[in-house]
């Protein structure tokens, strides 16, 4: 059987870089990134929805409160 | 370590990335910026980025300069970044210093990516504490972001972040010295194999370890073949992706217990007036002889290294037990200290110059030197459990800085009696008289101090 990420291998290229990524290091992110983002999708969808009750979701630049 | 061309030396660590480099002129330290680079540079400079970094105390500043470029064929321009007081390394941090180090990598990528840029590397050696904060100190660390392309320092981040953080938090804290064998790192598959295997129900380790490494050696022979369609990381998976780094890295702890030196202050036998008398004495001989960089070598937590940095210097305070470095610095965090940078150190092993033709990675001592180095209660180790004689002990601190703060623990001292109690005492110069004459030979000693209370001394020496 094909491994998923073979044919993920097949159609992807490497960006140009000075740093070596990795074949592998790119597939296995593009598959837990793919994963992840649906997450955060759904979670961008459910404040959508929470704001057309009223409902405010949390700051979303919480990595900026660090600020000085 | 440098390389000299025509009249400035170029930094050899900096020779990897085509898009600029380091070098010194007259003293300055500056930064040639290429061709190559000035379409990123540029974005950098007008998207807010840099400005937003800077203030978030996540970035380095610089100046545009008008020296000249090092190389005139490549150069765009040429900056010169604020300088850092002393260069450490991710073998020479804590745990928390790792940790802070790899948040605020993924909190500069989440801001880059919010502004059309992502970082092209995430090496832990382009991260130093200035003042206190894990800052980025290669500004060419940015490129245009592309969306669909996946992140490229992706592999490098798990390698220098991620893994050690893992294993010192979940196999053991002194794996941590595995950055000091692997220069780019500590390898996927090696990480893999000495983390516990629970740590495979733990997700963001399962995939960005586990998983990540399996991946790595089926693939690693396989050739990229060029894009052909439109699948790739969409912002929002990168965004996802970055998350789940930052939430994996987070969730990592490792709290100091039972170490050497963790509870060392309790259990000895200091009185509270012979503390404190040498506390005054570190204070008021630090205020006399104003260094600029205070070394104290066995800081422990960090005690006299604060009665020393009152003076306004920059005080490196080195120990060996990683517990002591890690109170060292949840002290300089809860109090914002910002002339404080407690580091790793095993004085009796010292770090050494590390990388290509030895000239990456600094030695311990080519950081030097300081201007007063501090040895409060370490010569019995060094002398006694180290077998080092006292006569090459004084040429060692002698070479390290030309003001030496030193005590001398006796023989008859709790401390060094229980160093002697399962060992044949082979140290007949081991004495009061013995040490001064020892470091006579290297220092002038100006002052000699009784410790109150106890039956220790403590010097103020000038080299020689």
């Amino acid at each position: 059987m094909m491994h998923v990420t073979d044919v993920l291998l097949s159609v992807l290229g490497a960006p140009p870089a000075y740093l070596d990524p990795g074949s592998g290091s790119i597939l296995i992110q593009l598959l837990i990134a793919a994963l992840l983002g649906i997450g955060i999708a759904a979670r961008s969808y459910w404040s959508t929805i929470k704001g057309w009750f009223g409902i405010k979701s949390k700051a979303e630049d919480e990595d900026e409160s660090d600020d000085k | 370590m440098s390389l000299t061309i025509n009249n400035h030396q170029q930094l050899s660590a900096s020779f990897r990335d085509p898009s600029g480099f380091l070098f010194t002129r007259g003293g300055l330290l500056l930064r040639q910026v290429n061709q190559a680079y000035a379409e990123d540079y540029a974005l950098l400079m007008e998207s807010g980025l840099y400005e937003k970094l800077v203030k978030a105390n996540l970035l380095i500043s610089h100046v545009e300069s008008d020296q000249p470029p090092a190389l005139k064929d490549a150069a765009f321009k040429v900056i010169q970044p604020e300088r850092v007081p002393l260069i450490s390394y991710p073998y020479e941090w804590s745990f928390s210093q790792l940790k802070d180090a790899a948040l605020a990598t993924l909190s500069i990528q989440k801001r880059a990516l919010k502004l059309g840029m992502s970082l092209k590397d995430a090496s832990a050696y382009n991260i130093q504490f200035v003042r206190g904060k894990a800052k980025l100190i290669d500004t060419l660390s940015f490129e245009i972001y592309k969306e669909g392309e996946p992140w490229v320092a992706y592999k490098q981040f798990c390698q220098h972040f991620l893994a050690p953080l893992a294993l010192m938090s979940k196999s053991d804290i002194r794996l941590n010295q595995l950055l000091r064998v692997y220069i780019d790192g500590v390898p996927l598959d090696l990480a893999s194999r000495l983390l516990p295997w629970q740590t495979k129900i733990n997700f963001g380790l399962l995939t960005h370890i586990h998983i990540h490494a399996g991946a790595q050696k089926r693939y690693s022979d396989k050739e990229i073949a060029p894009r052909k369609s439109g699948l790739g990381v969409s912002k929002q998976a990168m965004a996802g992706l970055i998350e789940s780094l930052e939430n994996t890295v987070k969730k990592l702890i490792w709290k100091p217990k039972g170490t050497e030196w963790g509870d060392y202050y309790e259990d000895n036998n200091y009185s509270d007036s012979a503390f404190e008398h040498k506390k005054q004495l570190v204070r008021a001989w630090s205020e006399e002889k104003k260094p600029v960089m205070i070394w104290d070598l066995g800081g422990n937590t960090g005690v006299f290294s604060r009665q020393a940095a009152a003076s306004g210097a920059f005080t490196v305070s080195f120990d060996i037990d990683p517990a002591a470095v890690e109170q060292n610095y949840y002290k300089v965090k809860s109090t914002k200290e910002q002339n404080i940078l407690p580091l790793l150190l095993d004085l009796t092993n010292p770090s050494p110059a590390l990388g290509w033709d030895h000239s990456e990675r600094d030695s311990f001592g080519a950081r030097g030197p300081a201007d007063m180095t501090l040895a409060l209660a370490v010569i019995h180790h060094l002398a006694i459990s180290n077998n080092v004689p006292l006569s090459q002990n004084a040429e060692f601190f002698a070479g390290v800085s030309k003001w030496l703060v030193i005590e001398f623990v006796p023989k008859s001292d709790s401390q060094v009696k229980r160093l002697l109690a399962s060992r044949e005492d082979i140290f007949p110069d081991y004495t009061k008289d013995g040490f001064e004459r020892a470091f006579s030979e290297k220092f002038k000693i100006h002052k000699i101090e009784a410790v109150r209370e106890s039956e220790r001394h403590l010097y103020l020496m000038e080299r020689k």
